[in-house]
């Protein structure tokens, strides 16, 4: 039977107002526990997203403090991308990996008798395969997370879909038979084996894709920088003479914008 | 032309550095060090004692408004640094003065824009540094337009060639208009001129 997409959505949406400040933003996403924000106008209709990602130019750009002084007037309206990516309930699953694939998404929008529904993430991908049988403010070492899912290079694929959605993780991070870093796999590369690899043969040595790699004494803005340019969610957090050593944590966007929304940050503060 | 010339820009890369510095004190100049050593070994400055003539080298890349790095680039034309990044030189200071505008007319004027390098003015270069890096679109792009605005101004130009540099400039807009922009790019343009996208000169010298 084939699996469509509103079997595996969250169905509802978070909002937010297009005025919302980017530090309420990030309050809203660690408060509710998701990577996105559909932002409403004044009638309540969706205008647009605003994901953790794009939160990261508020870390990006403020070099100064004229700068942080912008980028705290800045509103989810200004910084949102538009239009929504959507995808219709009845599609199935693999069109719809199929169009995040292609297009670089990491969410869609699920609509449903023509009106917005909920949102299919990497993550519902992931737990999908899982499912399966049997197959200078802080710096990045103050808020990286510092326990680390880990696998061999020849862990199955289906192990690791597995392991990141028991243990609620979004990344694990792959050695060699000796703890130095090989790689990362996210749902991004599990997403060829929903979209008709054959992932029971696949192993996470196969699937994974490079590390990059961040000291722990690097700025957050380094870290944001770093995601931003190369357009990445997380980085593997090294000691300074050993990039390929086992690593010390891993730091992704949830976290910097965690720290954004965390109370008295220089995002939350009503000073000017 | 009646310039008188007191400078000339070199560019080079960094493994070059040592001998570059000795063949320069061959010639009879002196390094002034603390250049290079407050630059990160980006650029050092020369003079010569006696003609009192001064000469820069950038080593890596131009490192003014905005970050022109050579990439293995200067073996692409000799003597000098391609066309492409000749152009960006002058196209990406954000307080442009009227020599550079002018500059930047003759450059138009007298080689067209292409996809390779030697006569030609590789626009796919400047178009894949303007696809990468939002704040450099948009001082290029500012100052394009500031070129096509001014040369229509030059009573010293014949109309076709005022034509010319229009034909030039537009082209130019839409080869970096088409141009895959990245998430950063993408990112820092819905930002916009909120924030402020280029460096002070002031600050790197």
């Amino acid at each position: 039977m084939t699996t469509l997409v509103r079997d595996l959505m969250r169905r509802g949406l978070v909002t937010c107002a297009k005025e919302t400040r980017l530090g309420e933003a990030a309050a809203l996403l660690t408060q509710h526990r998701v990577h996105a924000l559909v932002v409403v106008d004044e009638a309540g209709m969706p205008t647009g997203l605003l994901s953790d990602f794009d939160l990261l130019a508020g870390e990006w750009l403020s070099a100064d403090a004229e700068s942080l002084a912008a980028m705290r007037r800045m509103t989810a309206g200004e910084l949102m991308s538009s239009p929504l990516n959507t995808v219709d309930g009845s599609q199935p699953i693999r069109a719809a990996a199929e169009l995040m694939r292609s297009q670089g998404f990491h969410r869609l929008i699920v609509s449903e008798g023509g009106a917005l529904a909920g949102v299919i993430s990497m993550s519902d991908f992931v737990a999908h395969l899982a499912a399966q049988e049997p197959l200078e403010r802080a710096t990045v070492g103050d808020v990286m997370s510092s326990v680390v899912l880990v696998c061999r290079e020849e862990t199955p694929a289906l192990e690791v879909a597995r392991g990141l959605t028991d243990s609620r993780f979004r990344s694990v991070v792959v050695l060699d038979f000796a703890g130095r870093l090989q790689g990362v796999i996210s749902g991004r590369d599990l997403l060829a084996c929903v979209d008709g690899q054959d992932c029971a043969a696949m192993t996470a040595g196969q699937i994974m894709h490079p590390a990059s790699t961040i000291q722990r004494t690097a700025t957050l803005r380094q870290a944001a920088q770093q995601m931003i340019e190369h357009h990445l969610h997380r980085l593997v957090v090294v000691e300074a003479d050993l990039s390929h050593g086992l690593p010390l944590g891993i730091i992704s966007t949830y976290d910097i914008v965690n720290e954004m929304a965390r109370p008295g940050s220089v995002w939350r503060s009503s000073a000017p | 032309m009646g310039r008188a010339y007191t400078d000339i820009d070199f560019a080079s890369y960094n493994r070059q550095a040592k001998r570059v510095s000795e063949l320069l004190a061959r010639l009879g100049y002196l390094e002034n060090r603390e250049i290079f050593v407050v630059t990160e070994g980006t650029r050092a400055i020369f003079e010569n004692g006696s003609s009192r003539f001064h000469l820069d080298v950038f080593y890596e890349r131009l490192d003014f408004c905005h970050v022109i790095p050579w990439n293995g680039r200067l073996e692409a034309d000799e003597p000098t640094i391609p066309l492409a990044e000749m152009l960006l030189e002058k196209m990406q200071i954000v307080q442009i003065n009227e020599k550079d505008v002018i500059d930047t007319i003759m450059l138009l004027l007298e080689h067209p824009l292409g996809t390779e390098d030697r006569e030609t003015i590789n626009i796919d270069r400047v178009a894949s540094l303007c696809g990468s890096d939002w704040g450099l679109w948009r001082t290029v792009t500012m100052n394009l337009d500031k070129v096509l605005h001014l040369a229509q101004g030059y009573p010293q130009l014949e109309p076709e060639n005022k034509a010319r540099v229009a034909e030039q400039v537009q082209l130019a807009r839409a080869r970096l208009e088409a141009e895959p922009k990245s998430m950063g790019w993408r990112l820092r343009a819905r930002v916009g001129d909120r924030v402020k996208w280029y460096k002070d000169v002031d600050e790197v010298h």
